[in-house]
């Protein structure tokens, strides 16, 4: 068992536990050797603890505390259980109509739903017992009618879900009344919800009941539940404390057990708030300065990223190798899940939780500060680097953007992060950057939200971003994937000038190698992790060496050429699982979808080899000098 | 924010027709003969008679409710029968002390809840975290009168610290201080349930909101890890804990009525809990009434404010 099903396994159990100690009493209280709890013996009241015969003594009428707190109890639970069903039964009916009706049905019953909402939760109770009279059953139907709308919006919620699901459609065609569907086949999916739902307020009605029997609307004498008793003690509070005491107790120990209960059911539902998986910590490897004779921008030494997965972990990164020049533009391509947004994230740090990166990521020594191992260095180190001297465009923009601020602050956020400019000179700064990507044509661009803009506009704003403080290397991590052709073409163009005219390095990172290619001088191809092809673009596209290569291109549609034949790809490139189950170096990661494999790609992994001007990870590479 | 500001106050009205609607019934449930319950049952057979016209008991529900209604838009409520005072009068005079209490105790819940949560949450799977969430179990399963008595035995009858009640009038001789000393006992038990609520979903939201791309990428360019945390994470988590906030804001009003009890408040909440055993319903009614309706407008503040911080809530 995962140690979350573990620890949920432990709530459950504590809260069942608690639950026990109080519901099995009650349950058996005809049969335990307790005193009538009604008997009134004026001889022997407030007995102290522990007196023979009255465990807990007696209250002020000299009836056996004990004795009343497990019939107490009883009557607490059986009510609050009653009206948990009543509720839940009206509830779900409203809910089932509305969801399953939709339009006027939905209309009139929930905009019913709302009013009752609008009143303060004990409120509507209150109101009700004051009409009907005090009375445990009235009490009952009162919290009953409060928690309807509870149910109502919940189970609606759900009945909205699964309304267009198929088998639902197919039994309005096979001819079926609606009172026949929603009783066989709506009826059923909700029974897991509902009683989720009843789960987690049965303790809201249990102090509801005590709440009302406590102020005297609720239990009338002789009968009394735990909130009567306790209203009751609450005279004797300063000399015999523990009559109101006890009762509370009985109440919390009861409903902080039916919340853990009702939790842990919840967590099993809703993984999200629950404890989930532990942090990997990333090895904080000791930071040492990186050569200094590295020549260019980036180097990426024996780059390797794990990933959590079912069988504790996958290498999905293996073995990265790659420098980037100063001004030069590259692309990194590869199928979705070759690990080529991990790599772009990894080199700024920026990999999600629990995924970590080890090797070595090394920012050359230049004006714009000292060489750096990224993935050893510390914080400060870190957020200095991040955005002044490396800078990142994810896939979609408005990811990057905080849908509550607006993108004149989120810009000028980026730009204080490492400039301190005065307003004047911030708003100077900020108005040369959106010229620069074309956004200055709508003066209140700045003022308005991120969902107000296009997705052009906000890719641009992102790109806006990047360039703030003039970094060495922009990653642009399939920065046009989301946006449309033209505006594809039109950012790729953007960004390759903006990089062309200042002499900054560019990594693009792609699924689409003919689009790239066009824009980079040099090519790096991905697959399950590896770098299996870095050669000029020119020279890649015409003369692939590595079949994977050969095959992308063969994918891929050209403009002009529409006669070309296109080729998939048999096979699927390996699972995490897979990579997870792999062991080192064990064959060619390319040799099960490879039309050229011989045996030997299937005994050992090739390495990343020079061949003429580029390098190959293969052990037959296609005729290609 | 105008246009919404002017749609959202053109459904208030709606509301409190839907509300007054409710209220009225409600009261209708009342079994028997309603005069006779309102007036009790040593009233003469001329008084009873004068106020079965007056409530037009002899007419049909819709034109009494039309009846009602338009009393009410004339801010009358009627009379208490054991107050022997206009219902209106009563019922405004212990708002404000009601209100004092219940804002005190959404604030105190409001900070506890979301401190406890937002650390949970920056601390998630530690065991801050779990203390945080075992805190909250604790405080949503807290019956608040028997932590008001509990915490009456401990500051006021063990130690003396603090009053258990004896607040007369909020604006009485002993000023500020005085009121704050009363406020602190009854102020703290009502918080604590709804710190509870608020702590177990600000941790859930904050788990959100602090693993969102954009707060990742928002460091990516560098910007300061404080900056990331209190500007963008914490109002990422508000704009989603206030509606939740305005919510518990119902939680405390419709609690003020055990707090109010048990502290001798002078609230709406107490007068409540009077009325009913009184049997005076139209005092219920009126006090129902005005409670409701103030939580009707809290609830509008809350969805303007969480409108202020997130435009993308439009309409609805």
């Amino acid at each position: 068992m995962t140690p979350r099903g573990l620890l949920q396994q432990r709530g459950a159990i504590a809260g069942l536990v608690l639950v026990a100690m109080v519901v099995l009493p009650a349950l058996a209280a005809p049969l335990l050797p307790l005193s009538d709890p009604a008997l009134t013996a004026p001889a022997s009241r407030m007995l102290p603890m522990g007196t023979p015969g009255h465990v807990l003594g007696t209250d002020q009428l000299g009836r056996d505390l004990l004795s009343r707190l497990v019939w107490g109890a009883r009557s607490s639970v059986a009510v609050a259980l009653l009206a948990t069903a009543l509720a839940a039964l009206v509830g779900a009916m409203i809910g089932i109509l509305a969801g399953f009706f939709g339009r006027l049905v939905d209309q009139l019953l929930m905009r019913g739903i709302d009013v009752l909402m609008a009143f303060p939760y004990l409120l509507l109770a209150l109101a009700i017992v004051a009409a009907l009279g005090p009375g445990l059953a009235n009490a009952m139907l009162a919290i009953a009618v409060a928690n309807v709308p509870f149910f109502a919006r919940a189970v609606r919620g759900a009945v909205l879900e699964i309304r267009h699901q198929d088998y639902i459609d197919a039994a309005r065609l096979a001819g079926h009344g609606w009172a026949w569907i929603i009783v066989v086949e709506v009826l059923p999916n909700l029974v897991p919800t509902i009683l989720i739902l009843m789960t987690t307020t049965l303790g809201w009605m249990v102090l509801e009941t005590a709440g009302l029997s406590f102020l005297g609307l609720g239990a009338q004498p002789p009968q009394a539940d735990l909130g009567s008793m306790l209203g009751d003690g609450r005279e004797l509070l300063v000399t015999y404390p523990r009559v109101a005491v006890l009762p509370g107790l009985v109440i919390l120990v009861l409903v902080v057990g039916i919340n853990l209960f009702g939790d842990a059911l919840r967590d099993r539902l809703d993984p999200r708030l629950g404890p989930s998986r532990r942090r990997e910590k990333s090895p904080m490897l000791a930071f040492t300065p990186a050569a200094e004779s590295v020549p260019g921008v980036l180097a990426v030494r024996e780059l390797r990223i794990r990933v959590p997965s079912n069988g504790g972990g996958a290498t999905v990164v293996d073995g990265v190798d790659f420098g980037i020049a100063r001004g030069e533009r590259v692309a990194l391509v590869g199928e979705s899940g070759s690990g080529k947004t991990l790599t772009a994230q990894s080199l700024l740090r920026l990999l999600p939780t629990g995924v970590a990166a080890t090797g070595r990521v090394e920012l050359v020594a230049n004006g714009s500060g000292p060489a750096v191992d990224v993935l050893a260095a510390p914080p400060a180190t870190l957020r200095d680097l991040r955005g002044r001297r490396v800078a990142y465009i994810p896939q979609e923009p408005s990811s990057a953007l905080d849908p509550l601020f607006r993108v004149g602050e989120q810009l000028a956020e980026a730009v204080r992060a490492h400039a301190d400019l005065g307003p004047r000179a911030l708003q100077r700064r900020i108005e040369l950057l959106l010229t620069e990507v074309g956004l200055d044509r709508d003066a209140h661009l700045a003022s308005r939200f991120p969902h107000q803009l296009s997705g052009g506009q906000r890719q641009r704003l992102v790109i806006a971003m990047a360039l703030a403080h003039g970094p060495d290397l922009i990653i642009a991590d399939e920065a046009t994937t989301a946006l449309d052709v033209t505006l594809q073409a039109e950012i790729l163009a953007l960004l390759t000038r903006l990089c062309t005219e200042q002499d900054r390095a560019l990594l693009l990172v792609s699924h689409d190698l003919a689009l790239v290619a066009e824009h980079c001088e040099r090519v790096l191809v991905m697959y399950a992790g590896r770098i299996v092809e870095d050669a000029a673009a020119q020279i890649l596209l015409r003369t692939p060496a590595h079949p994977y290569t050969a095959a992308l291109l063969g994918c891929s549609p050209a403009l002009g050429q529409p006669e070309k034949p296109l080729t998939a790809i048999p096979g699927q490139p390996p699972t995490v699982e897979e990579l997870g189950a792999r062991r080192p170096a064990q064959n060619c990661v390319f040799a099960p979808r490879c039309p050229r494999a011989q045996p030997a790609c299937r005994e050992h992994e090739p390495t990343l080899a020079p061949v003429g001007q580029r390098r190959v990870r293969c052990l037959f590479p296609l005729d290609a000098a | 924010m105008t246009a919404y500001l002017i749609k959202r106050l053109a459904m208030l009205p709606l509301v409190l027709l839907g509300v007054a609607l409710v209220v009225f019934l409600i009261m209708s449930l009342v079994p028997g003969d309603p005069a006779l319950a309102i007036l009790g049952p040593y009233a003469t057979p001329e008084r009873l008679a004068a106020l079965r016209a007056e409530l037009g008991l002899d007419q049909p529900l819709p034109v009494r409710f039309a009846r009602w209604l338009g009393s009410l838009l004339r801010g009358e409520l009627g009379h208490s029968v054991s107050l022997e005072r206009p219902v209106l009068d009563v019922v405004l005079e212990r708002l404000g002390p009601t209100l004092l209490l219940a804002a005190a105790a959404l604030a105190l819940g409001t900070l506890a809840g979301l401190g406890a949560g937002m650390l949970a949450a920056l601390r998630h799977n530690r065991p801050v975290d779990r203390l945080v969430t075992l805190g909250v179990v604790l405080g949503i399963s807290l019956p608040s009168f028997w932590l008001g008595l509990l915490l009456i035995l401990v500051f006021a009858i063990w130690l003396g610290w603090l009053p258990a009640s004896g607040m007369v009038a909020v604006w009485g001789d002993g000023g500020v201080l005085d009121v704050a000393r009363h406020l602190v006992l009854p102020a703290v038990s009502l918080a604590l349930v709804a710190a509870g609520v608020i702590g177990r979903l600000t941790r859930g939201a904050a788990i959100d909101v602090l693993g969102a791309d954009h707060l990742r990428l928002a460091r990516g360019r560098g910007v300061r890890e404080r900056r990331v945390l209190m500007v963008h994470g914490l109002k990422g988590v508000l704009a989603r804990m206030v509606p939740v906030i305005g919510l518990q804001a119902g939680f405390v009003l419709g609690g003020a009525v055990y707090i109010e009890t048990i502290f001798q408040w002078p609230g709406l909440g107490r007068l409540l809990v009077d009325a009913i055993a009184a049997r005076d319903l139209l005092l219920v009614q009126g006090g129902v009434l005005v409670l409701a309706s103030a939580y009707v407008l809290v609830n509008l503040a809350a969805d303007l404010v969480q409108h202020q911080l997130d435009r993308r809530t439009l309409g609805q």
